[in-house]
């Protein structure tokens, strides 16, 4: 049982900050994710809360012992790699035993404790293989079975999925998910999907150059992105995000103008989602008025992209709309689906 | 590619491996099973030497060899099968002394006590080397960046050094009063001389051995431990695995194709050990296969030189190494098959 909190944790290299100020209390058994894009830190933090580098500033505690000072073997963690790490010259059996093995559990227990994990991870036919002779995701089910033998307190995934091809990441991501209700661990996932974050999250936490963005369960960061950075990161297809101003309530820019806000006059900048808003007859009714840029069949919906505001705009229409490109189109988009940020800092602006 | 194009790039190197490889080791193969020895005749020989009243005449036989047309020695070249194997193995006084137990005995005999050393010095050496050679490795890829450099540098030199002159350089610390005896005696307020007895040239050729061959070791180790795939590492950093078995479970293994081709180099290297003989000016103490193949081919006062046993000596020695190497070729033989299920 175990709760970690990290006490305005920083990583400098030099003059380069890898994180800044990481400050968060992660609740006992809870699922968190660490979402952001490359070299945003995310990686980096959980290193650090590994043992695998050290924290320039700051606390890291793991069930209320500070284990700063303390080698990776003695936190009681695990850590599943993106390149699984397994160890190639030992079957997959040996592999699930090694951290019993090096770690002078008592003997008699290993045998009961790895094919309980193989179980788990449904590997036992393979128990006699090389890693060699293993697929992609039975090599990173052979980790996550590794990770989970010794039962530990927190357990630690680095991009986990990422190695794997697009129809096996569904199958393991459930996996994961459920081996994490079933065994009750704290667990820090690392990704930059966003989809999977969305997924197995209980709490995403949102970063961007060493600095977080957001911290929130995932409809609360889809519903109420804190600025346009999140906004832009979170959602398939990301938020839209128009340049404009404000005045009176009505936000109006290149091709397009929307009435019934509330908010303070001045340039701001706009956002709302392509499945919010809808196709409509071009006139006066329609907020955005515009040719069509390009149409893309998404099987189960059309998305329709013009340009407005200064951006690429995308609106999810029926799945047997068809158009043609430079047609014009009319798009609706309500008031109530709008998000409103500053346009110099990007943060949101509640009204 | 093309076989025109591979036979072009190989034919070059196969012609050159068959002329100076494998030519001279088939004549050498033949030349064991032959000797060619001078042609003799008896003749009657009357001397006499001024005497009175009358000479004094001493008639002898005398053997002598045959003096061609040309004014050289006639020669013959006679199928003798094993005979020249028989001289040097000395088959009959080696098992009377191992009958006896008597492994001094057997030690008298030259090939054997070449053999003996011979097999001592590559099997005590083959474990020194791999093992500096890995523990460099492993301390070079710790240190900081700083420092690397310098380090590689000076754990090559001993490599550079031409094998000859390294023996030398150290016979001469260590001979008489050279500095290491002096600080020997120093330190043990006792008399030492290294080279008055056979085990201390021994050790002294052991350690050179090891000295010179170990950079080689280091380098090749060094190279692998950059592809020691850092997540397996850090996982068993994780699981709890401690520097000495992180070394044992995950990096020796990665290195284990390495170690296997350190050890079929260094077999075949010092199973012909030679220059330590000739720098350490040992032969009166101890000597080895290849020395023992030199010494027979070195003319005797009488200018010959024993083609045939050399070259018995030479196919013993190759027989020795091949079954050094079978083991490890084995391995690495199965190794590959397993590899491919």
């Amino acid at each position: 049982m175990a709760e970690i909190q990290l006490k305005n944790v920083s990583k400098r290299w030099g003059s380069f900050v890898g994180v800044d100020n990481f400050d968060m209390t992660i609740a006992d058994r809870e699922f968190l994710v660490l979402l952001g894009p490359s070299g945003c830190g995310k990686t980096t933090t959980m290193r650090m809360i590994a043992g695998l580098e050290e924290a320039t500033d700051g606390d890291i505690v793991i069930g209320g012992r500070v284990v700063n000072d303390l080698d990776p073997k003695d936190r009681d963690i695990a850590m599943v790699f993106q390149s699984y790490g397994l160890y190639p010259n030992m079957n997959v059996y040996e592999n699930i035993r090694f951290p019993l093995k090096v770690r002078k559990v008592d003997p008699a227990t290993h045998d009961e404790r790895v094919m309980r994990a193989a179980d788990m991870v449904e590997l036992r036919e393979f128990l006699h293989r090389k890693p060699a002779e293993l697929s992609g995701g039975q090599r990173q089910r052979v980790a996550l079975a590794r990770a989970i033998v010794r039962e530990p307190n927190v357990f630690l995934m680095d991009e986990p999925l990422s190695n794997l091809d697009a129809k096996l990441r569904v199958s393991t991501r459930a996996q994961i998910k459920n081996l994490q209700h079933e065994l009750k661990v704290t667990t820090i996932y690392v990704t930059h999907d966003q989809i999977e974050a969305m997924t197995l999250a209980d709490r995403v936490v949102v970063m961007k150059r060493g600095v977080i963005q957001q911290v929130g369960t995932p409809t609360e960061i889809y519903d109420r992105p804190a600025n346009t950075f999140v906004a832009g990161f979170i959602g398939s297809p990301a938020m839209n995000l128009m340049e404009g101003t404000l005045s009176g309530g009505t936000f109006s820019g290149d091709h397009v103008s929307i009435s019934g806000l509330s908010g303070p006059d001045g340039p701001v900048t706009l956002g709302f989602r392509a499945e919010d808003a809808a196709v409509a007859e071009t006139g006066p009714q329609a907020e955005i008025t515009a040719p069509v840029y390009t149409m893309e069949l998404l099987g189960d919906a059309t998305m329709i992209t013009v340009k407005a505001g200064g951006a690429l705009v995308s609106v999810k229409a029926s799945k047997d709309y068809r158009i043609e490109i430079d047609e014009p189109v009319g798009l609706n988009i309500p008031a109530e689906i709008c998000h409103l940020f500053n346009q110099k800092t990007g943060a949101r602006i509640d009204v | 590619m093309k076989y025109k194009t591979f036979a072009a790039f190989v034919g070059p190197s196969i012609f050159l491996m068959l002329l100076f490889i494998a030519a001279p080791l088939i004549s050498v193969f033949f030349q064991s099973f032959y000797i060619t020895q001078p042609v003799f005749e008896t003749v009657e020989v009357e001397t006499c030497t001024p005497g009175f009243p009358t000479q004094t005449c001493v008639t002898e036989q005398k053997t002598q060899p045959i003096i061609g047309e040309d004014g050289k020695v006639v020669t013959t070249v006679k199928y003798v099968g094993l005979e020249s194997y028989r001289n040097v193995l000395e088959p009959d006084r080696a098992w009377a002394a191992l009958s006896a137990f008597d492994f001094r005995a057997l030690l008298t005999i030259d090939f054997w006590k070449a053999l003996r050393f011979t097999l001592t010095f590559t099997l005590v050496t083959l474990p020194l080397v791999i093992g500096a050679g890995l523990l460099i490795a492993v301390v070079v890829n710790n240190a900081s960046r700083l420092i690397r450099g310098p380090i590689i540098f000076v754990s090559l030199l001993p490599f550079i050094i031409t094998p000859v002159i390294g023996a030398l350089s150290i016979r001469w610390l260590f001979i008489g009063d050279g500095i290491m005896t002096a600080f020997l005696e120093w330190a043990f307020s006792q008399n030492i001389s290294m080279f008055a007895q056979g085990w201390t040239i021994e050790l002294l050729m052991m350690f050179y051995r090891v000295w010179h061959v170990a950079p080689f070791a280091f380098v090749v180790f060094y190279a692998g431990l950059q592809t020691v795939n850092q997540d397996t590492l850090e996982s068993a950093i994780i699981d709890g695995a401690s520097r000495w078995e992180r070394l044992r479970y995950v990096i020796i293994p990665h290195l284990m194709p390495l170690i296997v081709f350190i050890s079929l180099i260094h077999l075949m290297d010092s199973y012909r050990v030679f220059e330590e003989i000739v720098g350490f000016s040992s032969q009166a103490h101890r000597i080895s296969l290849q020395w023992l193949t030199y010494d027979f081919l070195t003319p005797d006062d009488s200018g010959n030189r024993s083609i045939s046993r050399a070259s018995a000596s030479a196919m013993l020695t190759m027989i020795g190494i091949v079954v050094l190497l079978v083991p490890l070729l084995r391995k690495t033989w199965r190794d590959h098959k397993g590899g491919r299920v």
